[in-house]
């Protein structure tokens, strides 16, 4: 094809937006409802994910030694720990530190600690915190098996509570955004479909005068680009602005550090990946719906002449 | 050059049989009528010609290609080949009559300056250069057949098949209209023409096909009124 036909089939495909533009118009509150449905469903996945790992976090267990070790095997057990596979941090925990703590902790009970005087009964210790939740166990069980080590404290339920959620708010989002997008499919395709067979008598004329397959379609494909592209650009704005309104509304009434979920991304930290697959999903759907209707057409067409 | 040796046309899923052992030549440079009634086997004729349609038995030649054994992928640069003129018109209602009758020559990648040098004398040949901007549902019927005679016209087809392109507009359009074809015809353009309008092909004479039933049963040239008088 030479540039002058490209450059022509190119205007043709801009130049059919508007002049179809009810058609387009309908293929673009499609595919931008379409977006929105599964663009809102994967954000809130994402957000949830975010809200879960952000406690996961705070999460933290203590591997307490046994009375009397050397800080020279202090030292050496603090470096098996840093070594493990799902260890993301390792804290030192001296027992003059953690006396200093449990005693802040405890002040009502001034009395306890007065009859101990000096003596301090808490072990060393080290804080930890696991890259996997979901591993907990066999970190728990290796750690466990280091020497002077004498036991491991870990809020085993609340591990599993977080694991189950994920587990199971994963598969609900999984099955609502796959949902989504079956459905979102059948609609934009039978949307395609009536705008391509709108035009089914523009198409057999230029059947009749010698155009290619790939020239018919071409133009076809611009179009369903620009639509898919401008449908983007929309569900972007609409995203940006029910999500801040929405964080903004949370944040008013301190809805979010109530129940601890501070760990809602903000959506200038993920506007421009939104944005992305918004505009490339939205444009590359609309081509692809539009190309596949029109040679479902021209197959039919070509069966029944 | 158009050739059919044979052929039969059934359609399936009526299972009538719309030609019948049709056979017939045209050869190029000919200007043939293809008369009958309704539901004679015209349309089928030229759909057959046209290759949107496969015949059952038999063979048929257009312009060098055999359309029997035609590739799928090759009717399109069959069809560049033919011109034709629908009665309906078949415009583009969305292109200016520019735009419609410069799309033949875009289909084969003309360059730009053959475009511009070639749509405007067809239209000037149908009388058609002060409408170059308007839109199909902005001329008469009979601005609009010489619109898609233009774009018929503009690839220089060896054949032009005209299938009824009398039927939509007023008896003295319809006599320029054949006159204009004559005039293309005179340059070397094999022309087909299908009509109903049995007292204008016995005015202009010529080659008459006479259809009936799916079988040819006249197939002479005649004298027509301008010849007779003479």
């Amino acid at each position: 094809m030479k540039l002058s036909s490209f450059r022509y089939l190119v205007g043709q495909g801009f130049d059919n937006v508007w002049k179809n533009r009810v058609m387009a118009f309908a293929s673009f509150c499609v595919l931008l409802v379409s977006l929105l449905l599964v663009g809102i469903s994967v954000l809130f996945y994402v957000n949830i994910n975010a809200i879960i790992g952000g406690i996961e976090d705070q999460n933290e267990v203590i591997v307490y030694l046994l009375d009397g070790t050397e800080k020279a095997r202090i030292s050496e057990i603090g470096d098996q720990l840093r070594m493990m596979d799902n260890v993301a941090n390792v804290t030192y925990y001296p027992r003059e530190e953690a006396f200093i703590d449990l005693k802040a902790k405890m002040s009502d009970q001034a009395e306890v600690f007065e009859s101990l005087g000096d003596d301090n009964p808490l072990p060393d210790a080290y804080r930890i915190r696991v890259t996997d939740i979901s591993k907990m166990d066999e970190t728990l069980k290796a750690t466990e098996a280091i020497a002077d080590v004498e036991y491991v404290r870990s809020p085993d339920s609340f591990v599993e509570l977080l694991t189950e959620t994920r587990r199971v708010v994963t598969i609900v989002a999984s099955a609502i955004i796959i949902a989504l997008l079956i459905v979102s499919m059948v609609i934009i395709s039978n949307t395609t479909r009536a705008s391509v067979y709108s035009r089914r008598r523009e198409i057999s004329i230029m059947q009749s005068v010698g155009a290619t397959k790939g020239f018919i379609r071409f133009p076809f494909f611009i179009e369903g680009m620009i639509n898919g592209f401008m449908a983007g650009v929309f569900a972007t704005l609409l995203t940006w602005f029910a999500y801040d309104s929405l964080v903004g509304l949370l944040s008013r009434f301190d809805v979010l550090s109530t129940i601890g979920l501070g760990n809602v991304i903000p959506f200038n930290k993920i506007y421009v990946i939104v944005t992305i697959a918004y505009v490339v999903t939205g444009a590359l759907i609309g081509a692809i719906g539009s190309v596949a209707s029109t040679s479902v057409h021209l197959k039919y067409r070509a069966a029944n002449m | 050059m158009v050739e059919l040796k044979n052929v039969s046309v059934i359609y399936e899923s009526t299972g009538v049989e719309a030609l019948s052992d049709v056979s017939l030549k045209v050869e190029d440079g000919e200007f043939a009528f293809v008369i009958g009634r309704s539901g004679a086997g015209k349309s089928t004729l030229i759909k057959l010609l046209l290759k949107e349609l496969d015949a059952n038995s038999g063979e048929v030649y257009v312009n060098g290609y055999d359309l029997t054994k035609l590739k799928k992928r090759k009717v399109p640069e069959f069809r560049r080949t033919i011109g034709v003129v629908f009665q309906d018109y078949r415009l583009i209602d969305t292109m200016t009559v520019y735009e419609n009758i410069a799309f033949v020559l875009r289909v084969i990648d003309a360059p730009r300056k053959q475009i511009r040098k070639r749509v405007p004398y067809v239209m000037s040949l149908v009388g058609l250069q002060d409408k170059a901007d308007c839109y199909p549902s902005e001329l008469s019927g009979g601005e609009q057949q010489r619109c898609a005679l233009a774009r018929a016209l503009v690839n220089d087809p060896a054949l032009l098949i005209a299938d009824e392109p009398t039927g939509n507009v007023d008896p003295e359009l319809a006599y320029e209209l054949v006159e204009l074809l004559q005039g293309i015809n005179a340059c070397g353009t094999t022309i087909l023409m299908v009509t109903h309008a049995h007292e204008m092909v016995r005015h202009f004479g010529g080659r008459i096909i006479n259809i009936s039933e799916g079988e040819v049963v006249f197939d002479e040239v005649i004298g027509g009124a301008e010849i007779e008088a003479q």
